[in-house]
């Protein structure tokens, strides 16, 4: 018997040490993925302890491609020569690398059974994801909730109306919700305040106009319409999704007389117009400009400025301006938040020229587990977070390191999983996937004056001014629909934001005698473009997609 | 020891000297602040606190001194092999460009050549037409097979025919009896050329090797191009290029940005541009001088001629 | 039958005329081996790939092989012509490249020349080396720098004010009239230094005995100016202008790109931006191409049309 198991035992011993071997091996035989990302990043250092990991546990090694010129440009040649990278991340023209046929479809090698992990994460979107023929080219980067649905930040990132928590404070912390409201509040404010602590002149609102960072120029209508950002055109859910282009339609002509009626005052600055983005940062990191209308990724800089120089006063708080019923003929609600959806075509594909499409289609399926989600998100227990009563936490200094570009070369493989499928939201166990949502650390950093700031208005947080998301209408954000592919379209629409551009300004600069007949002159040479081509191009492509979105 | 000449000179003429030195010498040196305030001023910058920095206003001496631009370029460890990467490629670059247009602009200038005009013409118009990025690209990448390999910044760049126009007219301005002279003496034309012409078109010759090495060693798009994913064949312009974009786009990024980092983690575009600049054009600015004595005092052609 | 005849006694006969091009290019074939290769070379490189020309006249998709793209005809061309911006283009690439022009004339040669005057090595040495750094700096810094000093708080409108020359700060860079002429001043700025050196070269080649002599004529510091230096620097000058002549259409990119903010855009967009936005960045690169055939036939034309007229005139030529 004694014998039997002993046999038995050196069967098994030696069963599965031969099999270990042999099983690492299919698993590991080392290959270079080559990847192409398109937009910049820098290459990790040779010693990247995540990446280490990676190539210990999954025998892959990445050679990357990043963007140091234009995309398009790049992808055109990229296209026409076929020279593709096993992984393509085609960055906000990825829709160009799926009408030529550079990527496969991944749908065969996904399943429940195959790969669980990915197929949870596409499920609740497969509408959305797969095209007519069924197939899915690329797995979305960003934007899958687990448990929760929620902003995903703490402040808004997006667009808002700005304005100086100082001036907030100077008048005793109103609740500001209307465009007059706020424009009052900037005039009373700069009559107080002609200058700022340190004498310089202050100036009511300041308006950038560069390039194509001009859409703080003219986005603003959509939203006191009530409408979130769909780029150059609002569009009427209520009304059988009717398209149109807003910054000519009648309820525009209130926003920009106010903005002329501004400039006569001086409240607004003929160099407002011809600033370069260095300037315009400068000038609200000076702490002279009261109010704006921007995204706040566009002007982080300048926040990050204010905040080194301790001028915590100066920073900006984003308020949900609208309309009045007046103004836009109706009640409005605001609805600046979108809910969050996941990234449509945003993220990796596999190209045709690729050798092991399954092999990378099981790596980001392993990656996809809890395990390695927190290391993407988080990174190393002990190193860069702390466990706390079931709390992950991370002290001040690692909060830095996380934000710091050469810290991160060395001990994050961000430049890979930026691009791959990534779960937000919260963990099973209740914390947040991002670091940066989880109070924990999003408090430990926000500075006393901020604290005072939010706590006067009874809120915890900047995003608390904000109404909660309301969920993606079915047609997704219009701003991210390819115009390109309609050569039509996309004429008018770059010949309409040439003359919005041009124009505006103009109108804003005008003799308050002249706006009436220089804002039909406007008026009809967007018409006249025809700005048709492109709002029809649209309202076709907004009902296509209702269709094939719709519940 | 008397000067003739000096005392035989017009009273006019005299002040006219005396005077003339001090204008041209004082607007000398306006013109110099007028160019040298840029610069100045972009060297304040990069030695700057980035953060700071985004408030504008720099002068000619960073307001709150920093070094930290210079270290985010130079952590980088691929910085040591792209500067070497790019030395080699502007040393061969200027080395076969210099020599094979000087050769050509040679040939173009003798007039008895039969094929003169019809080569001439063909490289004139080269300067006017351009095919287009892909055709360029696919000859390159496709064709040739130069995608991926150091080739790829020598082979495409061999002559220039703008230098080449440079060198000759250069040459045509020689007196022509030396050249014929030599001719008759039954020399070739190899020989000539690089015994007689080469050695006299110094000035130009370091003229044009300035152009050529300064092209070779700003470009970066034939990386982006062609070796985009070989970090070992990165050259200097293109990592900086990427370093300045990656910058740019943390400030843009809007899912990945945290609301967090303080001054003391951020590099800002601002500074980061300006260190580029200086890292970049330092070295070739400081060679500068040794080709510079070719041209500004100029060679003793007379004693060249005897 | 006779005509041909008379041809044949007038001139020599094509294959005598024959052997002698071939014995004549024998006898030069140390010259053929300094300059065939390199004509095959740029024929490979410069000419070989002008096949992408014909996609002009296609709808050029590049994931579709090249022959397999819809013709469309001139209708590229046809497009461009119609388009108002793009007219505005030709207009504004033709004022600012003719600006550049005579300013990137002027300023290097008048710089040069006075360098010239300056006894003292090292300071000719200091001011050349000077001048010329601004050219390292990227159009971003330089046209930074540039919208600083020209805004309405200025530099050169407190200059301005102080002097009393104008009552308001003048719009610099909100108007269009004075696009051009900023465009022309900054590129003289940033390039009349390093455009110098050509011409410091040129001059390095006039013989020294030249000065002597006029100095023992008694000639004073602008007749030799105008009697030596010059002439010295004429050839140069004259191949540089009829190749320049040809670049009338070239008005540079990057400066326009970055000083022209949107307000301008009718006096700031060239050619070369109107490519890049309504074609490349559109994906429809036909009409970048189209454009730049446009360009290059003008060009040809220009420089050709320059080149004769400097050969009627006994000038140095090009060609």
């Amino acid at each position: 018997m004694k014998k039997l198991v002993c046999l038995l035992l050196v069967l098994v011993m030696v069963g599965t040490m031969a099999a270990i071997p042999a099983m690492a091996e299919a698993a590991q035989e080392p290959i270079t993925v080559t990847v192409f990302a398109g937009d910049p990043r820098d290459q990790p250092t040779s010693d990247n302890k995540i990446f280490k990991k990676i190539e210990e546990e999954f025998g892959l090694k990445f050679e990357f491609e990043f963007l140091a010129g234009d995309l398009d440009e790049t992808l055109g040649v990229k296209i026409a020569g076929q020279d593709y990278a096993d992984l393509m991340d085609g960055g906000n023209s990825a829709e160009k690398l799926i009408s030529a046929g550079a990527l496969i479809d991944l749908m065969p090698y996904i399943s429940e059974e195959k790969t669980p992990n990915i197929y949870e994460y596409i499920k609740p979107y497969l509408k959305r994801l797969l095209d007519d023929e069924g197939r899915l080219f690329i797995i979305p980067n960003y934007g899958r909730q687990y448990n929760i649905n929620e902003y995903g930040m703490n402040y808004v990132n997006g667009p808002a109306f700005f304005i100086q928590k100082k001036a907030l404070a100077w008048a005793g912390y109103p609740m500001i919700k209307t465009m007059d409201e706020y424009f009052d509040l900037i005039e009373r404010y700069v009559a107080a305040n002609p200058t700022n602590e340190k004498g310089q002149k202050n100036e009511g609102f300041a308006i950038l106009c560069e390039d194509w960072r001009a859409f703080c120029l003219f986005n603003p209508v959509q939203h006191l319409m009530g409408r979130p950002n769909d780029g150059d055109v609002i569009v009427d859910i209520d009304n059988g999704y009717k398209t149109e282009a807003y910054v000519i339609q009648d309820y525009a002509k209130p926003y920009y007389k106010k903005l002329n009626d501004l400039f006569q005052k001086g409240l607004i600055s003929q160099d407002t117009f011809v600033m370069n983005y260095d300037q315009y940062l400068a000038k609200l990191s000076s702490g002279t400009v009261v109010g704006m209308f921007d995204q706040y990724w566009n002007f982080q800089n300048a926040t990050d400025a204010l905040r080194a120089a301790e001028m915590f006063d100066s920073t900006y708080q984003g308020l949900p301006i609208v309309y009045s019923p007046e103004q836009a003929g109706k009640e409005i609600t605001e609805h600046y938040l979108n809910g969050s959806v996941i990234n449509v075509n945003r993220g990796f594909g596999i190209s045709i020229n690729c050798q092991f499409p399954e092999r990378l289609v099981q790596f980001m399926e392993k990656m996809l587990d809890d395990e390695w989600q927190k290391i993407v998100w988080w990174s190393i227990e002990g190193e860069d977070y702390y466990v706390e009563d079931g709390r992950l936490k991370r002290t001040y200094e690692q909060i830095q390191n996380a934000a710091n570009a050469v810290w991160k070369n060395a001990n994050s493989a961000y430049v890979l999983t930026n691009s791959m499928p990534k779960k937000q939201g919260e963990m099973d166990d209740g914390n947040k996937w991002d670091p940066m949502v989880q109070p924990e650390c999003y408090f430990l950093e926000m500075n006393e004056y901020d604290k005072q700031f939010l706590a006067s208005y009874n809120m915890q947080r900047p995003l608390d001014f904000f109404n909660d998301p309301i969920t993606l209408a079915p047609y997704g954000e219009a701003w991210q629909i390819d115009v390109t592919v309609d050569q039509a379209a996309n004429d008018a629409k770059a010949a309409f934001q040439d003359i919005e551009r041009k124009l505006l300004p103009q109108i804003i600069m005008s003799d308050p005698a002249e706006f009436d007949a220089k804002w039909d002159e406007f008026v009809k040479a967007v018409e006249e473009v025809p700005i048709s081509d492109f709002v029809d191009f649209m309202q076709d492509q907004i009902l296509k997609l209702v269709e094939k979105n719709a519940e | 020891m008397v000067d003739n000449n000096m005392i035989t000179r017009s009273r006019s003429q005299w002040r006219r000297h005396s005077v003339f030195p001090y204008i041209n010498g004082a607007a000398m040196i306006l013109l110099m602040f007028v160019t040298l305030y840029p610069v100045i001023n972009t060297i304040a910058i990069s030695f700057n606190d980035g953060t700071d920095a985004v408030r504008g206003g720099i002068g000619l001496w960073p307001r709150v001194f920093s070094m930290k631009a210079y270290e985010t370029i130079f952590v980088d460890e691929a910085i040591y092999n792209a500067f070497f990467i790019t030395i080699s490629r502007t040393v061969v670059q200027t080395i076969l460009n210099v020599v094979i247009t000087s050769m050509l602009a040679y040939a173009l200038s003798r007039k008895r050549y039969i094929l003169r005009k019809f080569i001439t013409t063909a490289f004139v118009l080269t300067m006017y037409i351009n095919a287009g990025l892909i055709p360029n690209y696919l000859l390159i990448q496709r064709t040739l097979g130069l995608g991926k390999s150091f080739w790829a910044y020598i082979i495409p760049t061999m002559i220039s025919c703008f230098n080449m126009i440079v060198i000759r007219t250069y040459i045509l301005n020689l007196p022509d009896a030396l050249v014929e002279s030599a001719y008759i003496d039954g020399a070739g034309d190899f020989y000539l050329f690089w015994r007689i012409i080469f050695p006299l078109c110094m000035p130009v010759v370091a003229t044009v090797a300035l152009f050529v090495a300064v092209g070779a060693w700003n470009s970066w798009f034939d990386t982006h191009l062609y070796n985009a994913g070989k970090v070992h064949l990165h050259t200097l312009q293109y990592l900086l290029k990427m370093k300045l974009a990656t910058t740019f786009n943390s400030a843009n990024a809007a899912m990945t940005s945290t609301e967090a980092a303080s001054s003391t983690t951020l590099t800002t575009p601002v500074t980061i541009r300006a260190a580029i600049t200086v890292v970049s054009s330092a070295p070739i600015v400081v060679i500068y001088p040794f080709l510079q004595r070719y041209f500004v005092v100029g060679l003793s052609v007379g004693s060249v001629k005897g | 039958m006779h005509t041909v005849k008379t041809a044949s006694v007038s001139k020599p006969r094509p294959s005598a005329y024959r052997h002698s091009f071939w014995k004549q290019l024998l006898q030069q074939r140390q010259l053929v081996w300094m300059s065939v290769p390199m004509l095959l070379y740029i024929f490979l490189f410069n000419y070989f790939p002008l096949w992408g020309w014909i996609t002009a006249f296609m709808n050029y998709k590049p994931a579709v092989p090249l022959m397999e793209n819809e013709w469309v005809g001139m209708n590229n061309f046809i497009w461009l012509f119609e388009r108002p911006e793009f007219i505005r283009a030709i207009r504004n690439t033709f004022a600012m490249a003719a600006i550049n022009l005579v300013f990137g004339f002027v300023f290097p040669i008048l710089l040069a020349l006075f360098l010239n005057e300056i006894r003292s090595t090292r300071f000719k040495r200091s001011v050349q080396t000077v001048t010329y750094l601004p050219h390292f700096l990227s159009w971003v810094i330089v046209v930074g720098i540039a919208q600083t000093i020209f805004a309405s708080d200025g530099a050169v409108n407190k200059l301005l004010l102080s002097l009393g020359l104008v009552k308001n700060p003048v719009f610099f860079l909100g108007e269009g009239k004075y696009f051009w002429w900023l465009v022309g001043v900054i590129n003289v700025w940033k390039e009349c230094g390093w455009n110098t050196i050509i011409y410091l070269a040129a001059m390095s080649a006039i013989d020294p005995a030249l000065y002597e002599s006029a100095e023992i004529d008694g000639a004073g510091r602008f007749k030799k100016m105008l009697h030596i230096a010059l002439p010295g620097i004429k050839s140069t000058f004259m191949v540089l202008l009829i190749m320049n002549i040809g670049h009338l259409l070239e008005a540079g990119f990057e400066i326009q790109y970055l000083m022209g903010q949107n307000v301008v855009m009718d006096w700031s967009q060239t050619i070369d931006i109107f490519s890049l936005k309504y074609g490349i960045t559109k994906g429809q690169y036909s009409r970048a191409i189209a454009a730049g055939i446009f360009k290059t036939v003008v060009s040809i034309a220009l420089m050709l049309g320059a080149n004769m007229a400097a050969k009627r005139m006994g000038e140095d030529t090009l060609l």
